[in-house]
């Protein structure tokens, strides 16, 4: 019985753990016996695990990872300096709002990596291109979060701040900005994820060094399991990314965590 | 002498964009004297919140002023703090910094505020909380903080728009009855808006009765109970005849209000 407790306090890390390493265990073990597949272009979790070991001990990966966070951060940045104030401009003046909306709602709703060819022949080869790569498409979520964010903020407590003598330079601190830090942070997410996304086009268009020139190299000389434990450390770099920033959302807005709750 | 609070002619109508517009106090005249405690019952959308407002100097009038000691109000002022009904609070701040907002707007340096709110907070008995947020807390505390929060400015006139009313029977009542010992002490002038006429009854020495939308003065009613009042008080016949007075003043204009809204249809 006291197994059968210990099972349902921890059910949800048991259940995931077992599925991932099913998951992979099945990978290697199907690829082998039963399905048709040539394991050639599927390949198998051992190789991918040796590879990745050869990767990270012979050094090659730290380069190529240390060029992509380059222009990752970069850019990311230079979304959340200008998302953020223009989010929070768009959300608090109607006028910026009604003028700005049919751009950005073009721009966030297209496939903007349709636009790497034309920013590589813009900026050349190299860190600008896929910095600015990443910021149009980090922006987006930036801008359109802070937006929402404002929209949302509650008028009670713009008016008790002017109450008490508050000017508009308060009720952006001391409401807006606290307001609209879950969004952000939500945003950031999102953002992440398409910042990757840049990094990863810009690189296969027009790199020699960096993550995604690491994959298509891969891909081009036919070493699968190099190519596959590239994508699995960018997926892990994702997950610890966008699980990092829910922790961190718990750290800087501990009263959204009861509000939740309720 | 002049009075506290002078409201003359106070006429505000709001108009909403692709909405008729709504004339929500016409042509307001009270005078409140300092360290008075009157309250405002009337129908519901009848703007007693309106007039509050324009007292706290949020919304501006369109005919008419209030003075404040002879000086007509413009804008928010140090002189007066609002208990909001829904509390406004601010989520991200525990009660201690909620009660400084005041002082902080002010330019109060940091230790001296601080100092100060915790004197508020002792006094609504919020002392083991100070470092709670607002969602760690009972509707009846949040008001507590409030309350702290309007009184750390000193303000001459505190300003209240149902503060009760989100609270629970029991709550009410404790409320009730700490405020008016909270009055004692502080000697401020109070304006009160509720809609129940046992509050207003209970806590007022005059209660202003106003009519259906638009909003102006049916009748003020003084309240000759002795202080201070205790809550027993509230069984004596004398208690229960003021009651049925306000009720029976009130209860024309809330069958003139159905009545209106029937008619429209």
């Amino acid at each position: 019985m006291a197994l059968r407790d210990r099972y349902y306090e921890h059910q949800r890390p048991i259940l995931g753990t077992v599925s991932v390493i099913g998951f992979f265990l099945l990978w290697e073990w199907q690829l082998t016996s039963v399905v048709t597949v040539d394991p050639f272009f599927l390949t198998q979790p051992s190789k991918i695990a040796a590879a990745a070991k050869e990767l990270f001990l012979g050094g090659a990966i730290w380069q190529d990872l240390a060029v992509s966070s380059k222009a990752f951060l970069w850019g990311f940045s230079a979304a959340i300096i200008v998302g953020i104030p223009t989010g929070v401009f768009m959300g608090w003046r109607r006028r910026a709002e009604y003028t700005l909306d049919p751009f950005f709602t073009a721009l966030y709703a297209s496939p903007l990596v349709a636009l790497a060819p034309l920013l590589i022949i813009i900026f050349g080869v190299g860190l600008t291109g896929k910095v600015v790569l990443v910021f149009l498409l980090a922006v987006f979520p930036f801008i359109f979060n802070a937006f929402a964010g404002v929209k949302s903020t509650d008028r009670l407590l713009v008016n008790v701040v002017r109450s008490f003598g508050g000017k508009e330079k308060d009720i952006y601190w001391k409401v807006i900005l606290p307001s609209i830090l879950p969004y952000m942070v939500a945003g950031a997410r999102i953002a992440i994820g398409r910042g990757i996304v840049g990094i990863i086009v810009g690189e296969f268009y027009a790199a020699s060094e960096g993550i995604g020139f690491a994959i298509s190299r891969f891909g081009d000389t036919y070493r699968l399991p190099e190519m596959f434990a590239t994508i699995l450390v960018l997926m892990i770099l994702a997950v610890v990314f966008t699980e990092g920033l829910r922790k961190l959302e718990n750290v800087l807005a501990p009263w959204k965590i009861g509000q939740e709750a309720r | 002498m002049v009075p506290c609070i002078q409201a003359s002619d106070v006429t505000l109508t709001f108009r909403p964009k692709d909405r008729e517009a709504v004339t929500a106090i016409n042509g307001l005249t009270l005078e409140v004297a300092r360290g008075e405690f009157v309250s405002i019952v009337g129908p519901s959308g009848c703007g007693k919140s309106t007039f509050l407002n324009v007292l706290l100097g949020l919304l501006k009038p369109d005919r008419g002023e209030i003075q404040l000691n002879g000086k007509r109000i413009s804008g928010p002022g140090e002189d007066r703090a609002m208990v909001f009904q829904e509390f406004g609070l601010l989520p991200w701040r525990t009660v201690l910094a909620n009660v400084e907002l005041g002082l902080e707007l002010k330019g109060v340096a940091a230790d001296t505020r601080r100092k100060r709110a915790r004197e508020l907070i002792e006094l609504v008995g919020l002392t083991a909380f100070e470092n709670h947020y607002p969602h760690e807390l009972s509707g009846g505390m949040k008001q507590r903080v409030g309350l702290a929060r309007a009184l750390v400015t000193e303000p001459e006139v505190l300003l209240m728009d149902e503060p009760f009313a989100a609270l629970d029977a029991q709550t009410r009542d404790l409320m009730q009855t700490e405020l008016l010992q909270i009055w004692d002490r502080a000697k401020k002038t109070v304006i009160f808006v509720t809609h129940s006429i046992e509050e207003a009854a209970y806590l007022s020495d005059r209660v202003v009765i106003m009519s259906a939308r638009p909003g102006r003065i049916k009748e003020v009613l003084r309240i000759d109970l002795p202080r201070p009042r205790e809550y027993e008080m509230r069984l004596s016949p004398g208690f229960n005849e003021i009651k049925s007075r306000i009720w029976s003043t009130l209860k024309e204009e809330l069958v003139t209000r159905i009545g209106g809204d029937g008619a429209q249809r």
